[in-house]
């Protein structure tokens, strides 16, 4: 079954579920399944690119090696912390809390990543508008958000072309940071206009608040989406539960 | 699906059978912090049916009364306003903008502007969405729209803003049929529309429905103005300087029209040069083609043909003189070698291309909309990288088909000053500023933001940069013309004859193909992800197949060529 053929708001409640479960329980096997998991299904179901995968996944990696280095650096409060969780599988090793902690932020950036790699924002929109979840003037503000992100590249290397021009010199292949940061004010400004027009033209072409509306290529339910939700919750329910019952390894005694 | 909200609570009340479609009554806007009016006062009305053509220079104020029309100015764009207007018999200024979606369709000058950032589908389908059409309804509606603009079916699920400048006007003008409005009001809707696109924008306001009303506003007048009924000429001060039929219009003030710099077609030239002879039509004719039927129906004798041969020469030197050519020993200035050429993120689009420009020539890139003809202008500047074969020469200078990726400066005269200091010439820069800002007649707006301005004045401002910097020996002009009144397509003229003189290179990409045919001497024709035909500019145009094959026209003034050619 691929992620990308179901309702998204099946698939957000799940994903919002997995979301919290990987926030509130505290385990490095949970956290770690979690995240291959994903990876998982994202390479072998959806057909993601292994290298879009491990690059998408730095910045979380990113994040989460703050916390190791943190609990590294502060490993006596780490062990404390993870004593009060009651988490002992894997106590009697130094780093352990700073890599629970690491594998949370992977795991919760890779729910994210699956979920925005798998939904496209457009029937998003449309099923949250049809649920009533979110009003319409909201929701194409949102839509059209989503889709500005994309421009903006465009729009950043309009302006870099035009800086090149200026200077002289072809553009870099890959901008460094003194440029990246040259370019915030610009696309700031760009996404600024561009918002106005956008809001002129929906203002033109009748969006308004209150009045019936149509929304076509509505997603529909299908038999899929309830597997998915019933295979998901089982799944998730005995990662808990391997969680809270030590994955039935004895349990070591406390850190001394 | 459709989804039941609650109901608005302002609709504009139903129109009263005898009032005009449009009115507006002593109108006039002026915005925030500006020291004179945009436009206005107006006085004009439209009746049911009525086909108009809106002329004027550019910061004429057009725009701002389109904007006007349903209300956006002042209550989306901020303005002071006075006067008023009425549409269907009811006043803009009690209803909210998006209360005439479902009867007044808007195109805007800038496509950006038209459409929300979505899918082409999604795009052509939001206004019946808002209209709450069922959605068979909705289906069957974008269908006809994409058809009706000539966009393949393939594009529905493509984001707008991964196409072209060309195709994405295709699509705001899809998005803005697809209502079926009582009132279809557009402004510019064939500035990046090849030939055959612009066609069928003719065909399409030629077939409007009897009782539907169309406000166009374009500076491409040929192809146009023998489907409209009536022209509004808008003078440099906001107010109104002529209305009336085209035929008389033009014939009667083409002389005040070709001083305020407001584009006339090119029968009205060549009206003028049989005038000249005493062989003029009793009415003016619209097109070319309608001059010469008239002229050859007259059975002219041998004095009369002499004089008409005499009349058509002059108009032919006048509109298509014989470009010069570049000497074929001038120094190389860019050379592609079996090049890849690919936008930004996106496919190869052109593949193959050899080319060799040298000091002093200028090239014409032309082809139908997506065939690549911007992405080669990059490619030749060095500004985009290949992505396969091999690019010699030093970098070129472009000017943008949008013309606000250029801007940086918070003000015009900064902005050229900007572009002087770049090029290294800071001692005579204040002098050298004031010359450039004289040349393309900003000094009025010197201190205005350049984001303030209309889209013909921030063209000029982007070509006035270019110009500023003579460092680049390449110079690749991207629609120069688009948005740009007659007064303006003069300085651009007068650029290029400045480029070639100082020995540089210009490529220019365009889809008006008699200013080709005036400025290039050689063109390539691209289209089917190659270069079709390399060659005189003057050979291929006349290449029927070739034409057709590029999904291209032929310039209007061929058949006056083509008269000539049969009377020598």
């Amino acid at each position: 079954m691929m992620l990308s053929w179901l309702h998204p708001l099946p698939k957000l409640l799940v994903a919002l579920a997995f979301l919290l479960a990987s926030i509130l329980v505290f385990d490095l096997v949970f956290q770690i399944a979690l995240s291959l998991g994903i990876i998982l299904v994202l390479i072998v179901f959806e057909r993601v690119p292994v290298w879009k995968v491990l690059l998408l996944c730095v910045p979380f990696a990113l994040f989460g090696f703050g916390f190791l280095t943190t609990s590294l650096l502060f490993r006596q409060e780490a062990g404390v912390a993870l004593d009060a969780s009651g988490q002992s599988l894997w106590h009697a090793l130094p780093f352990s809390a700073g890599l629970t902690l690491f594998f949370r932020a992977v795991a919760g950036g890779l729910v994210s990543m699956a979920f925005a790699l798998t939904t496209d924002p457009g029937q998003l929109v449309r099923a949250l508008m049809a649920r009533r979840l979110m009003p319409p003037r909201f929701a194409y503000a949102l839509f059209s958000a989503l889709e500005l992100v994309p421009d903006l590249a465009g729009a950043a290397n309009e302006i870099r072309l035009a800086r090149a021009m200026r200077t002289g010199r072809p553009p870099r292949r890959i901008p460094g940071p003194v440029e990246i940061g040259a370019l915030v004010v610009p696309l700031l400004a760009f996404a600024v206009r561009r918002a106005g027009r956008a809001a002129i033209a929906m203002e033109a072409r009748g969006l308004a608040a209150g009045g019936a509306r149509t929304i076509i290529n509505l997603p529909r339910f299908s038999w899929r989406d309830a597997i998915f939700v019933g295979m998901a919750g089982l799944l998730l329910a005995m990662l808990i539960a391997g969680a809270r019952t030590g994955w039935g390894v004895p349990v070591s005694a406390g850190a001394g | 699906m459709t989804v039941a909200l609650p109901q608005p609570d302002a609709t504009p009340a139903l129109a009263r059978e005898h009032s005009p479609v449009l009115a507006f009554e002593g109108f006039e806007a002026r915005y925030p912090f500006a020291t004179a009016a945009a436009v206005g006062p107006v006085d004009l009305a439209m009746r049911a049916g009525e086909r108009v053509l809106l002329l004027g220079p550019s910061g004429s104020g057009k725009s701002t009364l389109l904007l006007a029309l349903t209300g956006l100015v002042p209550q989306a764009v901020p303005a002071q306003t006075q006067g008023g207007v009425r549409l269907f018999g009811v006043s803009v200024a009690g209803c909210r903008p998006s209360d005439w979606a479902g009867r007044v369709g808007q195109f805007f000058q800038d496509a950006d502007q038209t459409l929300c950032g979505m899918r082409v589908e999604d795009e052509i389908a939001f206004a019946l969405e808002n209209l709450a059409w069922p959605e068979p309804q909705i289906h069957a509606a974008v269908k006809k729209a994409l058809a009706a603009v000539g966009l393949p079916e393939t594009v529905r699920r493509r984001r707008t803003a991964t196409l072209s400048g060309g195709e994405k006007q295709l699509v705001a003008l899809a998005a803005t049929i697809a209502v079926e409005p009582q009132l279809l009001v557009a402004d510019e809707p064939t500035a990046s529309l090849s030939p055959s696109s612009s066609r069928r924008f003719r065909d399409l306001l030629s077939n409007w429905p009897l009782e539907g009303t169309a406000l166009i506003v374009d500076h491409r007048l040929d192809g146009l103005v023998d489907v409209v009924d009536r022209v509004i000429v808008l003078g440099d001060d906001g107010l109104v300087l002529a209305d009336g039929p085209p035929r008389v219009v033009f014939r009667r003030q083409r002389a005040a029209l070709d001083a305020r710099g407001i584009w006339t077609p090119l029968a009205a030239a060549l009206d003028h040069e049989l005038d000249a002879v005493d062989l003029a039509a009793q009415t003016m004719p619209l097109t070319v083609e309608e001059a010469l039927d008239e002229l050859d129906a007259r059975g002219l004798d041998g004095k009369e043909s002499g004089r008409a041969r005499a009349a058509l020469t002059a108009f032919v030197d006048r509109h298509a003189p014989p470009p010069a050519r570049a000497a074929s020993d001038a120094p190389l200035v860019v050379r592609l070698e079996a090049a890849a050429c690919a936008p930004f993120l996106g496919p190869v689009v052109l593949s193959e291309v050899d080319l060799d420009m040298r000091a002093g020539e200028v090239v014409g890139l032309l082809g139908a909309n997506g065939a690549g003809k911007s992405t080669l202008g990059f490619a030749l500047a060095g500004l985009l990288r290949l992505k396969a074969g091999r690019r010699v020469g030093a970098m070129g200078s472009v000017s943008f088909q949008n013309p606000e990726a250029q801007f940086s400066a918070g003000s015009i005269a900064a902005e050229i000053e900007a572009a002087l200091a770049s090029a290294d010439d800071a001692a005579s820069l204040p002098g050298q500023a004031a010359r450039i800002l004289r040349d393309w007649d900003l000094e009025r707006l010197a201190s205005r933001h350049p984001f303030e301005l209309s889209q013909g004045e921030k063209r000029r401002l982007a070509l006035a940069c270019l110009a500023a910097d003579e460092r680049a020996r390449l110079v690749v002009l991207d629609e120069p013309l688009a948005g740009l009144d007659r007064r303006g397509a003069a300085m651009v003229e007068e650029a290029v004859a400045g480029y070639v003189r100082a020995g540089r290179a210009v490529a220019i990409v365009t889809h008006d193909m008699d200013f080709a045919l005036r400025m290039c001497p050689r063109c390539l024709i691209l289209g089917q992800g190659r270069v079709l035909a390399d060659g005189p500019t003057v050979t291929l145009m006349r290449d029927r197949p070739l034409m057709e094959l590029a999904k291209l026209e032929p310039p209007r003034i061929v058949p006056a060529l083509d008269w000539l050619e049969r009377h020598a």
